[in-house]
């Protein structure tokens, strides 16, 4: 048995599915954004794994730029939580409906 | 079987054990160690890719940073506030279940049909040797083809800390500061002045004189848009919604 790149492809994509059933099920919006950066780390296997593939650097670059972008989206979503918890709201995504109404 | 298959399957089995602890854990700080164990063992994986440098920077930046200002947030919160666990209908576990397997079915389909790509890439082993490892090939690259892309993610991370920093700034220190001169309430029509009619509708908030809005005591203006007949909330009497 050798290793080849459709395993990493199938790990990526078993990572992924979890980390969107836990988008889709859970409630606390502080979940959420940890399955949120859990996908975000199924897609970076899979941009190293092709990369690896097709010998060209250019895949873990793009992963260099989505690990900023995952960075700057956490912080702001934590800070809304912050300011969320700090008007007396629960973390909760059902409740979550001030622009709504 | 050859030791890095048996490396592999150990890292993917650490990997998915964390994300399912991560999603399946109901205290919020068990989600977190599930992310750290899954983060880590996705560094090994990409060891065994051969790209060190993301294997270091996955450490630091997603277990250093992200998860530690995670559970700074998670101790912030008040644990009574949490949400209960899964009390969402059935309904939405098992169509997220059903989802999850068709989009399974569907990559699966995608990955065994597909085609593998030569190794075409102007970067070979040979090349990345001679540029003196990982880190200096990824330097090469990101400095000069990606050098305006690094310029515009510089910027992307520098809004992201002023807006959360805006965000996180409690309200009293912007007063302090002047910062806040009038707000926009989705309160009652009449302010905090019990003096003024109830029930009254304006049609803009631009129609309202200055003397209806102007609270004479309060420290700066409040312009609202509902009526305070419309605007019921649990736990909140018609006057003093805003502070």
């Amino acid at each position: 048995m050798e290793l080849t790149t459709n395993h990493f492809l199938f790990l990526s994509a078993a990572l992924f599915i979890v980390g969107m059933m836990g988008v889709l099920t859970r409630r606390n919006i502080l979940v959420v954004l940890m399955c949120v950066e859990m996908m975000v780390a199924a897609v970076a296997i899979t941009f190293v794994a092709f990369s690896n593939e097709t010998q060209t650097v250019n895949g873990q670059v793009f992963v260099l730029f989505a690990l900023a972008i995952a960075a700057a989206e956490s912080a702001v979503g934590l800070a809304i939580v912050v300011a969320l918890s700090r008007r007396g709201k629960a973390p909760d995504v059902n409740e979550m409906q001030a622009l709504r109404d | 079987m050859s030791w890095d298959v048996i490396f592999f399957f150990v890292l993917a089995a650490g990997t998915l054990v964390g994300g399912i602890a991560t999603v399946a854990a109901e205290n919020p700080v068990h989600s977190a160690v599930g992310l750290l164990v899954s983060f880590i063992n996705i560094a090994g994986i990409f060891v065994m890719l051969g790209s060190e440098f993301l294997a270091v920077l996955q450490i630091i930046v997603y277990t250093g940073a992200v998860l530690v200002l995670i559970l700074f947030v998670v101790m912030l919160i008040d644990p009574e506030n949490l949400p209960a666990f899964y009390v969402a209908q059935p309904l939405q576990r098992y169509v997220s279940l059903l989802l999850g397997l068709v989009l399974l079915l569907e990559i699966g389909a995608a990955i065994i049909t597909r085609t593998a790509m030569e190794a075409i890439g102007p970067h070979s082993p040979a090349w990345i040797e001679s540029a003196g490892g990982n880190i200096q090939a990824i330097g090469q690259v990101l400095f000069s083809e990606y050098a305006l892309a690094l310029e515009i993610a510089s910027l992307v991370l520098g809004v992201g800390v002023i807006g959360a920093v805006v965000l996180g700034v409690p309200e009293r220190l912007g007063r302090m500061a002047g910062l806040e001169k009038a707000t926009i309430s989705l309160g009652h029509s009449r302010g905090l002045n019990p003096q003024l009619p109830a029930g009254h509708k304006f049609e803009t908030p631009m129609d309202i004189p200055a003397e209806r809005y102007d609270v004479p005591e309060g420290p700066r203006r409040v312009i609202m848009t509902k009526s305070a007949d419309e605007y019921k909330h649990p736990g909140e009497t018609a006057q003093g919604t805003r502070r």
